[in-house]
């Protein structure tokens, strides 16, 4: 296996990035709003030195919520390129199948982090954070953008259009972000709701996140976060590839054009 | 293998579910040969491109591709066959450059070989030019032809090309069949066509029809209007039953759509003008001329004995 099949699908996809630099520029729009009209919002019913606090609270959140859309809108490229066709053209190129959805996760995870950096700037801008707050949080954010590239990869590969995709986004990525701990500590949530956080991998990256910022209540430990990332990735990466793997995944590809 | 044989399939079968989309189909088709596949739409001709291409595994059967077994090493196949789908599978958003340099890159083509190739396609399809252009600014026929550069760029052994010419005019038309004898000419490659356009299946070595994943004739385009008929026989008239009573006796029963009816001569000694007069104002029209491969066609899938008039 040679790496340029890789290098060819993840440069892809960067140039195609940093080719919409609207859309980039854009994807700051979203973590702001949440930060500065939510945060503030939400900050305002605080009392006193809490109201600081819940901005800091909520960074570590709103970085893993933009690592959470980066990621799973990335990964939709493996459900885009089958719409368009261009999915064609590597599925017939001399690679095992499975390459295919790994190169899109490493992309995947690379567009996450690109956002991730220029939100950390501009955050850094701001003054809500030091640079020692920035690169503390560099390494788990790499950990939270693979699992969520690995989610990413686990719906487009069950998806067999972008309608479908956008369905099961909706039903995802709200649930998954609200029960992360991203926006309110864990332990006061209702019980049942508790459990839910505690089966959502997305929370984990949370926590993970939430541990490089000084002052801010973490809800599992460093090596539980760790550990439950790298075992929920791995097994997601694997059973996106083997489903990618089998031929019925891309029977709406093929069976269009036997038309 | 004795022979050497680009493409050979032995009770090759795929199924959907309930339906037998190619069934027990065995092919055997030599190196550096032009082979067409024939057929009405549906008749199973994409899913045995896709079969032999590794796009979808066969249900039942095998198939070899230049004596390597395709279900045995998938991505060796994709390695050795060039694919060139029915539906372009190119990066609109993206330029001639730009998506040949990523199909390169997809064969492991280091940059300099891929430049190289690609200058070279370009040229022998009149795009050199044109490199740096979007796809969404060329033609029809522009794409396909970036389609078709693309499916050649790893100089494949078998280039399958589906449908190459769908949905183009007749310049353009023309203009793939060019590049692709050029292909054929310069790098020996053997060919496996499917196309509706059956006048472009004449250059091949060999054809095959098949309809509801069955081969039904097969061929030397030549040899087959040979043996269909030496004339077809077309007539026009608004009394078909009479005329159809009056001349199956001699030529047999014939294809009738509405008020044209065509009939196939076996004999070469037909005295049309005197057949001019007897039928006399009874006829519009009529004409007689060699058989194509259109009528091959037709006599196949859509003859009185197939009881399916068109």
């Amino acid at each position: 296996m040679s790496w340029r099949p890789v290098k060819a699908v993840v440069g892809r996809e960067m140039s195609k990035l940093f080719r919409q630099r609207a859309r980039l520029i854009s994807s700051m729009v979203r973590p702001m709003i949440w930060l500065l009209v939510i945060g503030s919002g939400v900050g305002s019913m605080l009392q006193g030195s809490q109201q600081d606090g819940y901005l800091t609270f909520l960074v570590p959140g709103i970085l893993a919520m933009t690592l959470l859309f980066a990621a799973l809108l990335s990964a939709l490229t493996l459900v885009y390129d089958k719409e368009f066709g261009v999915m064609r053209m590597m599925m017939i190129a001399p690679i095992a199948h499975y390459w295919i959805v790994l190169s899109k996760l490493i992309a995947a995870t690379l567009t996450a982090m690109v956002q991730a950096l220029l939100l950390l700037i501009l955050l850094l801008v701001m003054g809500l954070i030091s640079v020692k707050i920035a690169l503390a949080l560099l390494l788990p954010a790499v950990l939270t953008a693979i699992c969520c590239a690995a989610i990413g990869g686990l719906i487009a590969v069950w998806s067999k259009s972008i309608d479908n995709f956008a369905v099961i986004m909706n039903f995802f990525i709200f649930p998954v972000f609200f029960l992360s701990g991203a926006l309110y500590p864990v332990n006061q949530l209702p019980e049942y709701l508790h459990y839910i956080v505690v089966i959502n991998p997305f929370s984990y990256g949370v926590d993970l996140l939430k541990h490089a910022v000084p002052n801010v209540a973490t809800d599992f430990s460093i090596m539980t976060d760790i550990t439950v990332l790298i075992g929920f990735s791995v097994a997601a990466i694997f059973i996106a590839c083997w489903q990618f793997s089998r031929e019925s995944v891309h029977a709406p590809l093929f069976q269009r054009m036997s038309k | 293998m004795a022979r050497n044989l680009a493409i050979k399939t032995e009770g090759l079968t795929k199924k959907f579910g309930q339906t037998l989309a190619v069934n027990k189909l065995d092919l055997e088709i030599e190196a550096g040969q032009f082979y067409g596949l024939l057929g009405p739409n549906g008749a199973g001709k994409s899913t045995t491109i896709h079969m032999l291409t590794t796009m979808t595994a066969a249900t039942s059967g095998e198939a070899w591709i230049a004596g390597q077994q395709v279900s045995a090493d998938p991505v060796a196949i994709r390695r050795t066959v060039g694919l060139v789908f029915q539906d372009s599978a190119l990066d609109r958003t993206m330029s001639i450059d730009e998506n040949l340099q990523f199909a390169a890159a997809m064969y492991n083509l280091a940059p300099d070989v891929a430049n190289k190739r690609i200058d070279e396609l370009l040229s022998v399809f009149g795009l050199q030019d044109k490199r740096k252009r979007k796809l969404v600014s060329l033609s029809g026929g522009q794409r396909r032809a970036v389609d078709i550069a693309r499916g050649v760029l790893h100089k494949p052994k078998v280039l399958f090309l589906d449908e190459p010419t769908i949905g183009l005019d007749l310049p353009n038309r023309r203009s793939i069949w060019r590049f692709v004898e050029q292909l054929r000419r310069d790098e020996g490659m053997t060919v496996f066509l499917t196309t509706h356009y059956l006048e472009e299946a004449a250059a091949c070595d060999h054809v095959d029809f098949f309809q509801q994943g069955q081969l039904q004739r097969g061929g030397k385009p030549q040899q087959l209007m040979q043996q269909l008929a030496a004339y077809i026989l077309e007539v026009n008239t608004p009394n078909p039953e009479n005329v159809i009573a009056q001349l199956t006796p001699i030529f047999g029963s014939p294809i009738r759509e509405d008020e044209d009816l065509s009939f196939k001569i076996s004999a070469d000694d037909v005295d049309f003008h005197q057949l001019q007069q007897t039928l006399g104002d009874s006829i519009a029209s009529m004409q007689w001329r060699k058989p194509n491969l259109n009528d091959i066609y037709l006599w196949t899938f859509c003859s009185p004995e197939q009881g399916k008039i068109a």
